[in-house]
């Protein structure tokens, strides 16, 4: 018999109604991928799931339930846009119906041990830009924060903000996926940005000269005064800067452009 | 003189000093505040020599009446001087922090007129930030020796985080090198902040309202290389310090020849790299591995060995008690093993809870194999090659050396070209 994958639209809801139609199939399952990252192969049957979100409900409820890391490896394997976490969360439901919770504390487990790897990505990613995220504070207060991050981390980041800067309006926006949320004091939502700007944001790397106000200019001028005064020459080590700092990070970093 | 200049001069003062976390305080957000700080600690930049930058690390000034051997800002140096006033730190703390490009402010300085004048102007910049911007972001303040026990007292209900350098491993070296400085100057106020520490800790306890005093605890640091003390000595301060004073960090710095002196060593010496990263390891082992100082030093044995790392060099010498199964060990016992550390510990502890651990199973829990496993047995196996002669373990562990570690004994060692 072929070899079945399963095929979603690239949603949350999407890739757990995937999984538990996988794991309520009985069949040998191949893979499980969203349908945008998935190239035909010639043996493949190829099963198409239309979303349905109580199913998908439902089979987070069981993962919640379950006390352990289960609800946590699916969201965040959700959010680290691999391609192949529909498999390994698969295999990992399978592991916690025989052995219950305690399942994901199996390091030894292949699939396991690859959703506690890629939760630690997000994890890791999503606390490093709390740090690498740079506002541009725009004249009427408005501040404005693009990045591109690899993981889906734009929520974690936003949440993080809503209570350090909860006085202030700010945007930030993932420029990879376009993908914008607004915080206006009170409520956080997300917003969609005018093409215009994200292209020429993406292009250079800094909002339009007309929207950088002078006192704007003044302290990144100071930041990267201070940055570079800060360095001890006599112990330097850039290869352990880009290793904290890599280079896909600087685009959007005031003191490295 | 421009802002720019300043902060050009005093940051570059301050690169000196080794700390940069901002950790240990849960500071919230108030209503009508701005910030708030990260148990965690955050950083936000690394600099060109790999460390990071999460606070705004700065000066108030450098313009220093003493005059200290190994220090850059020393009366007797001839170089640009700056102060800020209280106001410019406070707006440009601000600043960088609505723009996230820094977690909150260090603050140190060189001594200006007076210890009680310098803190007493430090102090003023944080009360600044906290009443009038409403700033609740993380402010690690640098004690300056000397200054009034109430000047003190007041920085540690503005501060998260406080230091006192205690600059050089012993009495007979602050003489020799800061004269001005005395040993009781240093150890009073860390006395006296370590008590409050403890003491507003437990009043917390008892009830919610009592005041956060130093939330994040305090830290010291030490300048390795300048003077003769061994590395026995300076485990066995730390440890005391970590006892006693209740300090959350002891920070190393390798000495940085900037002045030329009869007393110090000449400024073309390179600064003890290797040295200091020893003792950052053996510092972790004290705090997290549960080692004792005379465990891994011994006045026989009284400097780390620069090749190999403090617990490979420990496990090696105590080879007897090697080596233990990875089934049935405890977790103190696992935490001994070179190649194993807290995470692998934790993992092996958890895994085994669920099945037994086979051979194949060990990489992929992440220990470093081709280091532990001249130290374990799985199920009664011995792991490491057998027969092999002592001598030829220790060149094994060697070998198989982190590559950080590998990397700055290399360079360190590597002779320049021109």
């Amino acid at each position: 018999m072929n070899p079945v994958v399963y095929l979603h639209d690239g949603s949350f809801e999407g890739l757990l109604h995937a999984v538990s139609a996988a794991v309520k199939s009985q069949q040998k399952i191949h893979g499980i991928y969203a349908e945008q990252c998935y190239s035909p192969q010639i043996f493949d049957s190829l099963v198409q799931i239309q979303t349905d979100s109580q199913q998908a409900l439902r089979l987070f409820e069981y993962l919640k339930n379950l006390k352990g890391a289960a609800a946590r490896f699916a969201v965040n394997g959700f959010l680290s846009d691999d391609r192949k976490v529909g498999f390994h969360l698969y295999q990992m439901v399978r592991e916690c119906l025989v052995h219950g919770a305690k399942a994901t504390r199996l390091y030894t487990h292949d699939s396991i041990r690859y959703l506690d790897n890629l939760s630690h990505k997000v994890n890791v990613e999503a606390h490093r830009f709390t740090g690498l995220i740079r506002f541009r504070i725009l004249e009427d207060g408005l501040q404005y924060a693009p990045f591109a991050p690899d993981c889906m981390v734009i929520g974690h980041c936003a949440l993080h903000f809503k209570q350090r800067l909860k006085n202030r309006r700010w945007i930030l926006h993932d420029i990879r996926r376009n993908h914008a949320m607004y915080w206006d004091g009170n409520v956080l939502q997300s917003i969609d940005i005018d093409d215009d700007f994200t292209n020429h944001v993406r292009q250079h790397g800094e909002i339009p000269e007309s929207r950088l106000s002078v006192e704007e200019r003044h302290y990144q001028q100071l930041w990267k005064v201070f940055h570079t005064a800060i360095a001890n020459r006599d112990r330097n080590n850039l290869d352990l800067q880009r290793q904290f700092m890599p280079r896909r990070y600087w685009k959007y970093l005031v003191e490295m452009r | 003189m421009k802002i720019a200049d300043k902060i050009q001069i005093l940051a570059d003062a301050a690169k000196y000093d080794a700390s940069c976390s901002s950790s240990g305080s849960s500071r919230t957000s108030a209503p009508d505040g701005t910030g708030n700080a990260a148990m965690s600690g955050i950083c936000h930049s690394w600099s060109a020599d790999g460390r990071c930058i999460s606070l705004l690390k700065i000066l108030m000034s450098n313009a220093c009446v003493y005059d200290c051997g190994y220090c850059i800002n020393r009366r007797s140096n001839n170089l640009a001087r700056a102060t800020f006033t209280p106001e410019e730190i406070a707006d440009l703390t601000i600043n960088f922090y609505l723009r996230n490009y820094i977690e909150g402010l260090f603050l140190s300085s060189a001594v200006y007129a007076s210890p009680d004048k310098t803190m007493a102007d430090m102090v003023e910049v944080c009360r600044l930030l906290r009443q009038k911007y409403r700033f609740n972001g993380y402010i690690h303040l640098k004690v300056i020796p000397g200054a009034a026990n109430d000047l003190v007292q007041q920085a540690g209900f503005l501060a998260d985080r406080m230091s006192v350098n205690i600059e050089l491993p012993s009495e007979a070296s602050l003489k020799r090198l800061a004269p001005q400085k005395s040993k009781q100057g240093i150890l009073a106020p860390m006395k006296q902040i370590g008590e409050n520490f403890n003491g507003f800790k437990l009043e917390r306890k008892k009830t919610r309202n009592a005041p956060h005093f130093c939330p994040a605890g305090q830290t010291t640091q030490m300048i390795v290389g300048a003077s003769a003390e061994s590395d026995l000595q300076i485990l066995n301060l730390t440890e005391n310090l970590y006892n006693k004073m209740s300090l959350k960090r002891v920070y190393y710095s390798a000495y940085i020849a900037v002045n030329d002196g009869p007393l110090l060593p000449a400024v073309s010496t390179a600064p003890p790299l290797v040295r200091e990263h020893r003792l950052y390891q053996a510092d972790w082992l004290l705090r997290f591995y549960k080692f004792q100082a005379h465990e891994i030093l011994s006045p026989a044995f009284p400097n780390l060995d620069e090749r190999l790392d403090p617990k490979a060099a420990w496990a090696l010498r105590n080879f007897d008690l090697f080596p233990i199964d990875i089934n049935r060990a405890s977790y103190e016992e696992l935490l001994r093993v070179p190649g194993i550390g807290i995470t692998s510990a934790r993992r092996i502890i958890k895994t085994r809870r669920v099945a037994a651990i086979r051979e194949q199973d060990l990489k992929k829990i992440g220990m470093v194999f081709k280091r532990a496993r001249f130290f374990i047995t799985l199920n009664g196996k011995y792991l490491g090659d057998a027969g092999l002669s002592h001598q030829h373990i220790v060149s094994a562990m060697c070998k198989a050396e982190p590559p950080s570690s590998k990397k700055l004994q290399y360079n360190s060692r590597q002779l320049r070209l021109f």
